[in-house]
């Protein structure tokens, strides 16, 4: 048996859920190496999103410093048999990066046109489009399939409000429709991708 | 309002503030009710972990080196050295314990391998990985002449079936290289090319990993279960 030398370096961007878990639990025994190695699975992705909602690096820059922070603080309190860890480390980063968002003075500017290209046409249909290729897990691919079977308007309207943090009023502003409409246009999208997430489709 | 009782509009309330739509009092309201209703929270994180993989959407983008620095300055995870980096955080006395020996044991077992087991090889480096209460359990040899490096596992603590032990060349600078992965058992013949293991290693570790090995590019993640020192011994 032979192998080569230079053992290629394990694909970090999807870790299993388990071993975020098992990091997660011995950053909260202070184990700054497992932090680091929770830290480098999953910045890039958190980094991303970070940069989906503020636009500009050094701002997604300081929420990720941020939201580590406070995960490595916060590790402690994780409930592991509530919520996955990357809803979890998300929900936290996410957080920092729309209190920057607001102090900001919401600098950053939603450019609708380059978000519609860019998620929001390729969860239209994720089996044609590189939906893939952004290597996301599992539960996310249920999701881009779950949302590829909203209406286009709707899909539209519940990024908007998710990536941007938009109130029904300001999402009815952007898109220019009532606001009457967005509610219910939010409330059925959400009704729906709870139902279809139910029933486990895969793309 | 009191929400409790009607688990629709708390399911509804859940899901818009997950999404960000719930503003103002309103959102404030909700998270103090949070605070005391456990069947609340568990609705809301449901709504996360629905909705929070639309995060990934977003393009994977690896941050600047220096956003680790400044996590790593905030929270004071300076110092010492991370965790496999054990011969920095030892002291010389480390150094000092290859005992004569073991030195001893180590060319009597150069002795052995170069009459009878490897067919007279040319064997010039040499390892013995131990634990941590010096047992040995890892025999490396080294054969510059033929590029080989064979990993003898003598005897080592049983692993589960999801780990795997990893073996790195530890350089006196920089990050460890994987040299590659183990088996349970037996031995292994692994190339020895001077960019894995070059003048610049002084030694090898053996780390417990998730199968597959380390996800992390600068070397180990998990336990350091095993070293010992790289020496040339012809």
């Amino acid at each position: 048996m032979r192998f080569s030398t230079r053992q290629a370096v394990p694909d970090s961007l999807t870790p299993d859920q388990e071993q975020l878990r098992a990091w997660l639990h011995r950053a909260s025994q202070r184990d700054a190496t497992a932090f680091r190695a929770l830290y480098d699975a999953t910045s890039p992705k958190l980094f991303g999103f970070a940069l989906r909602i503020l636009g500009k690096r050094e701002l997604a820059e300081e929420a990720l410093q941020d939201g580590f922070v406070a995960i490595w603080n916060g590790a402690g309190t994780y409930q592991g048999h509530l919520a996955a860890p990357m809803t979890w480390m998300t929900t936290i980063v996410r957080n920092k990066a729309l209190d920057l968002l607001r102090r900001s003075g919401g600098d950053a500017e939603i450019d609708g046109h380059v978000y519609d290209s860019e998620v929001m046409n390729a969860l239209q249909d994720p089996r044609a489009n590189p939906i893939d290729a952004l290597l996301v897990s599992r539960d996310a691919k249920a999701l881009a399939y779950c949302m590829s079977t909203l209406e286009g308007m709707h899909r539209q309207v519940v990024g908007l409000a998710f990536f941007h943090d938009l109130s029904h009023s300001e999402v009815a502003q952007q898109m220019a429709i009532p606001i009457g409409t967005v509610k219910t246009w939010i409330r059925r999208s959400l009704e729906r991708l709870k139902t279809c997430l139910a029933k486990g489709h895969q793309p | 309002m009191n929400i409790r009782d009607n688990p629709t509009l708390c399911d509804k309330l859940a899901a818009e503030y997950v999404l960000g739509t719930l503003k103002g009092g309103a959102r404030r309201r909700f998270e103090s009710l949070l605070r005391q209703d456990a069947a609340l929270r568990r609705t809301t994180t449901e709504w996360q972990d629905r909705l929070m993989p639309m995060s990934e959407f977003s393009t994977s983008t690896q941050p600047r080196r220096q956003v680790w620095q400044s996590i790593e300055r905030r929270l004071g995870l300076k110092r010492g050295y991370a965790a496999w980096q054990f011969w920095r955080n030892e002291s010389l006395g480390f150094w000092r314990s290859l005992s004569a020996a073991s030195l001893v044991l180590a060319l009597l077992l150069v002795g052995v391998i170069n009459s009878s087991l490897l067919d007279r090889p040319q064997v010039d480096y040499l390892a013995t990985l131990t634990d941590d209460k010096a047992r040995t359990a890892l025999l490396l040899t080294g054969d510059r002449n033929r590029q080989l490096l064979t990993v003898r596992l003598v005897d080592h603590a049983p692993i589960a079936s999801d780990k795997v032990l990893q073996l790195w060349a530890v350089p006196r600078d920089g990050v460890p290289r994987s040299l590659g992965l183990l088996p349970a058992q037996g031995v292994i013949e692994l190339a020895l090319t001077d960019a894995a293991l070059g003048d610049d290693v002084a030694m090898l570790a053996v780390s417990l990993e998730p199968r597959g090995g380390s996800p992390s590019p600068d070397g180990p993640s998990g336990p350091i279960l095993y070293k010992g020192n790289w020496v040339r011994v012809m």
